[in-house]
């Protein structure tokens, strides 16, 4: 088996391009998984998202970089702010235009998204910042290299989903927002109360989005306009994985990261995108619902 | 309204009026110049320690003595705009220096594409336009008397680049560059022309956007080619993104690079470790370790002053000030540009020059106003930038040639 790798080029290459997609495929299931919750549960395109993700990232840094805290203490301190951040966003923002026309939401989303991009800039500057770890060896197997750091951020995506699906599958807060996902007014008539709900909602999508914020800003970089490229590949991601789904963000945020590195290595890196986003069109064109989603 | 018109208007006039009227003997008088350039966004980092310089040496200057034009002594007053490196914001701010503040000399420019924009109707002007660290070559090919340029064009460099890279050895050579943008892509053109004088070849060119941040597609690929070492061209930043997942990939062959950052620019993406043994060829700027006493003393003035060290191509924009300074002297006016236009072709090397440049039948700028300075290669050594030797550099050769393109 492992002479048939190595004297197969083109087989490591290939593995290696989707090893590499993988983190970043991780990083937007994160973001995907967030955005699919809350659009599933309360119809919103929460736009903000992506900015709120790299609230959380810049925090991390500040903490880990600025004041010296260790790096998982910093990173739990952005939780737990992420957390009530999300809390605040779903009570003060979301919460007045509930029953109003969805273009109101609609509005709220765009507006919040530059109210928290300026509150980054303000708080934490224009300059591109870089979260520091330790984690810079690098592990080998039969030609495919995989460094440290995006090995964790792989694992720690993986440990993510599955808490979440675990979460909305197994407990029974999880039931109740899948009630409320299927049918808000029969959820009321089932004794669910759809005034706390929103509120956990919230919590976790924000909590996901400040975990893929510290990884884009310890693998890459996080900077202003960062968050909004991210939350346009999340909705890609929902879109390609069926609205609503969780599997499909799961399976969508893989498909499109893998694409995007298998593109940028055997066509070109100036395209990358573009493909990236036509695979989806032409999955769409397949596939309406999405790849997971439901008819 | 129509009356404080008339008022202002009045009383401009009786002031031009007094000013013209008051005797003339080595009279004090003040000079605008002005600058623009990047003060804010992703190009500052070049931008700003540029208008910082122009600041410095005006300072120098008026602390000396001001620039004495015939009678009188001039103090120099800068006047800075943001052009945040954009061509829109580049051709607004010069506007206003022309038209609205009635400067005549116009320093700074960082970056390529809002210089180019300034130089598409400068000649038009009646101004002069010194360009600092902006590196795309069709800058200095328009034949504009009224423009020049203190940083060598990337092709210059990237020629010596090339038969540096040969001269080791190295056949198989990889690029991995910001290609959609012009200088470098000519940086890349000159190196593959003069490796492959050498006996070498570019077997593969992969390009990155300037947002690209994972370059690992690239670099994977890259791999499976076999290179015997790699040119990396672009930015500081993803540049040093490439660095670092170079070394996670495993590709153990020489990097070599054009990217003239700092060591703080590079640290704050990759480690120490990760940037050991890095090349950087490109033009001999300011690095305390290669430089001359000018430098040395540049440096520490500069520090002084703002509270930081200068960066290394903040010297071009240095040496635009004391260049116009002496043109100024030399034409023996500042209301005629075309004179002193003319003036600036025909100077020599300023005594107070920071960067080392190579004089062109012993002038500092060449018959399309370029100057050039030696080329370096430079190697990242336990955490520092050391210069290791000059790049073989032929100003001479590369000023015919640039006269060919007009």
């Amino acid at each position: 088996m492992s002479r048939f790798w190595e004297s197969n080029g083109n087989m490591i290459e290939i593995i290696q391009q989707i090893i590499n997609g993988l983190a970043i495929g991780g990083v937007y299931v994160l973001i995907a998984l967030g955005l699919t919750m809350v659009f599933g549960i309360l119809g919103i395109a929460h736009f903000a998202h992506g900015s709120v993700s790299m609230f959380g990232g810049y925090l991390t840094f500040f903490l880990s970089s600025s004041l010296g805290l260790p790096l998982a203490l910093a990173i739990l301190i952005a939780l737990i702010v992420g957390i009530v951040l999300g809390i605040a966003i779903e009570l003060l923002a979301y919460r007045p235009v509930r029953n109003a026309n969805h273009i109101n939401a609609f509005i709220v989303a765009l507006g919040l998204t530059m109210m928290v991009e300026g509150i980054n800039l303000q708080f934490f500057g224009a300059d591109q910042v870089i979260i520091q770890t330790n984690f810079d060896r690098v592990f080998e197997i039969g030609g495919v290299t995989v460094p440290e750091l995006r090995l964790y951020v792989i694992l720690a995506a993986i440990a993510l989903i599955g808490a979440m699906t675990v979460f909305v599958e197994k407990t029974k807060t999880g039931q109740a927002i899948r009630a409320v996902a299927q049918n808000r007014d029969a959820a009321i008539l089932m004794g669910i109360n759809v005034n706390t709900i929103p509120l956990i909602v919230f919590a976790i999508s924000t909590m996901l989005g400040v975990c893929a914020g510290v990884m884009v800003g310890s693998l890459f970089a996080i900077a202003p306009g960062v968050g909004e490229g991210l939350v346009i590949k999340g909705f890609a991601v929902l879109i390609l994985g069926g609205l609503g789904s969780i599997p499909g963000a799961v399976v969508g945020g893989l498909v499109l990261g893998v694409t995007e590195a298998l593109a940028a290595g055997f066509i070109s890196s100036a395209y990358k995108d573009v493909i990236a986003f036509a695979v989806m069109i032409i999955v769409l064109l397949v596939r309406p619902q999405g790849l997971l989603g439901k008819a | 309204m129509k009356l404080g018109t008339l008022l202002k208007t009045t009383a401009v006039v009786i002031t031009t009026l007094a000013a013209t009227s008051l005797p003339g003997s080595a009279e004090e008088k003040t000079l605008d110049i002005g600058v623009s350039d990047a003060l804010t966004g992703g190009a500052a980092v070049y931008g700003l320690p540029q208008k910082n310089a122009v600041q410095m040496a005006a300072d120098e200057i008026n602390a000396e003595g001001g620039v004495k034009v015939g009678e009188d002594n001039y103090m120099l007053n800068v006047i800075a705009y943001d052009d945040k490196a954009n061509p829109t914001e580049a051709t607004n701010a010069v506007r206003k220096l022309i038209d609205r503040d009635g400067v005549k000399y116009i320093l700074g420019f960082c970056c390529s594409g809002s210089t180019a924009a300034v130089a598409s109707f400068i000649g038009n002007e009646d101004a002069v336009m010194l360009v600092g660290n902006a590196a795309e070559r069709s800058i200095t090919t328009l034949g504009l008397s009224n423009l020049t340029r203190t940083r060598p064009p990337a092709d210059y460099t990237g020629a010596a680049a090339g038969k540096f890279v040969a001269d080791k050895g190295f056949k198989r050579v990889a690029v991995l560059g910001a290609l959609d943008v012009s200088f470098y892509a000519s940086y890349v053109d000159a190196f593959e022309k003069s490796l492959k004088a050498g006996g070498g070849e570019v077997i593969t060119r992969e390009s990155f956007s300037l947002k690209d941040r994972d370059m690992t597609p690239q670099l994977t690929k890259i791999r499976g080619m076999n290179p015997d070492a790699l040119l990396v061209v672009g930015y500081v930043e993803p540049a040093a993104f490439i660095y670092r997942q170079a070394v996670e990939l495993g590709i153990d062959v020489p990097r070599f690079g054009f990217t003239s950052g700092s060591e703080e620019q590079f640290l704050s993406v990759a480690s120490d470790e990760q940037m050991e043994g890095v090349w950087d060829l490109r033009p001999t700027e300011l690095t305390l370790l290669s430089t001359t006493d000018n430098g040395i003393a540049y440096h520490k003035n500069y520090s002084e002053k703002f509270g930081a060290a200068p960066s290394p191509s903040s010297p071009y924009a240095y040496d635009q000030v004391y260049a116009l300074k002496h043109a100024l002297e030399k034409a023996g006016t500042v209301d005629d540009t075309e004179a002193v236009a003319e003036a600036l072709r025909e100077l020599p090397i300023p005594d107070e020059a920071v960067m080392q440049y190579l004089p062109v039948d012993g002038r500092l700028f060449d018959a399309n106003g370029q100057a050039y300075t030696s080329n370096g290669a430079f190697q990242w050594q336990k955490g520092n930038w050391v210069f290791v030797q000059d790049l073989p550099s032929d100003p001479k050769a590369y000023s015919e040639f640039l006269s060919s393109l007009h």
